[in-house]
């Protein structure tokens, strides 16, 4: 019987020192969790050269979409599992358009988006972007409201296989912090207030801005600038 | 101490056993409520399985329910060590049907890896072994059944 209350005795103190190291450790320890002071942010050309989107699809193509979006935000991630794809399959792929991404964190509502961004970006490096960007979105739920969200980031890290190594030096070195931050600023200066936000372009006037991130709405736009660039194009006014 | 009051072996078995599925389903569910860093998985995918809709019943992280199921067999088990509860058939009503659950329970989770998310969390493998276990250590108990209550 006494054996018996040693092995309990054994397990228990084994378990809880495991658990309670594994609960205790911090991975990112001080990395950046909210936008820092970057030089020259009030300069609108510093800070379009500062901001940097990440882009999909041909360099050259007509029409560039851009989107702001914050990774904690449902919306957001409707977009990106629902109609995303959609857009990509009709527009992007064929090349009609390139699609641009760029952060938009909400961290005053959303306290894990700006991590979640810079981590993305550090997937970047090692050429997984878009698919760390779909594993935050799709598990968006579970993580979002976690009070922490480093063991998330490693899991999806290892999903999308990143050299985790790597990808946890690059969060914990703060890299990227200055280019969210600059990204944040950007839609602030162009007057965002809400996320996802799509700008539609054609190179030549001024993006539209479009109010709902449907599906429809975004083909409508992009189909009315094909006809204005075929116009042009045939020397005569688009509707013609 | 006589032959029958002797504290049964197989209960001591299923104590140690449930006590190391509980720190086990504590680290799953301190991972899943995000209170950890990432899993150490050096074998199998745990990223995959965790991340998978399955990691969850309705609002439920699953290890919730491993944690509260290896409570009720460490605490049964234990209670049917203690001299005044050792003929109890009430001990091993429910460690027979506990143990049945967590096994049953722990194959589906099995099928799942293995059929429907295609990867595997090794404490997901580790939690299924012990459930296997503290069965088989269970299976005395089916004889105890025809005992009377204390």
């Amino acid at each position: 019987m006494t054996k018996f209350y040693w092995v309990l005795g054994i397990v228990a103190v084994v378990g809880l020192a495991a658990v309670g190291y594994s609960v205790g450790s911090n991975t990112f320890g001080a990395a950046a969790t909210e936008p820092v002071v970057v030089e020259g942010l009030d300069d609108p050309t510093q800070l379009m050269s500062l901001a940097q989107g990440i882009t999909k699809g041909d360099a050259n193509a007509p029409i560039t979409i851009v989107e702001f979006a914050d990774y904690s935000c449902p919306g957001c991630g409707q977009f990106a599992l629902q109609i995303k794809p959609q857009m990509e399959l009709q527009f992007v792929q064929s090349g009609i358009a390139k699609f641009v991404y760029y952060d938009f964190p909400l961290i005053s509502i959303h306290p894990h988006s700006f991590l979640a961004a810079r981590a993305a970006r550090c997937a970047d490096d090692q050429g997984r972007f878009w698919e760390y960007q779909d594993q935050l979105f799709r598990n968006q739920p579970a993580w979002a409201v976690k009070p922490s969200i480093e063991g998330d980031l490693m899991d999806f890290a290892g999903a999308v296989g990143l050299d985790e190594g790597a990808f946890e030096a690059c969060v914990k070195s703060d890299a990227y912090a200055d280019v969210v931050s600059a990204n944040l600023r950007l839609a602030e200066e162009l007057g965002i207030q809400q996320t996802p936000t799509l700008m539609i372009s054609r190179g030549k006037g001024m993006a539209r801005r479009l109010m709902s991130y449907d599906f429809p709405s975004i083909q409508s736009v992009i189909e009315d600038m094909l006809a204005e660039i075929e116009a042009e194009k045939a020397g005569t006014p688009p509707g013609n | 101490m006589s032959e029958n009051n002797a504290p049964p072996v197989n209960r001591m078995a299923i104590t140690i056993l449930s006590l190391a599925g509980f720190f086990v389903a504590l680290y799953m569910l301190a991972h899943s409520l995000g209170w950890t860093g990432p899993l150490v998985c050096g074998v199998g995918d745990c990223a995959t399985v965790q991340s998978s809709k399955y990691a969850r019943i309705g609002p439920l992280p699953v290890p919730a329910l491993g944690l509260v199921g290896y409570l009720l067999m460490l605490g049964t088990a234990f209670l049917g060590i203690q001299p005044r509860h050792r003929q109890a058939t009430m001990v091993s009503r429910a460690l027979v049907g506990l143990s049945t659950v967590a096994l049953l329970f722990s194959g589906y989770l099995t099928y799942l890896e293995a059929y429907v998310i295609h990867a595997w969390c090794q404490w997901c493998v580790i939690s299924a072994i012990l459930a296997t276990l503290i069965f088989i250590a269970a299976l005395p108990e089916w004889k105890r059944l025809g005992g009377s209550d204390a």
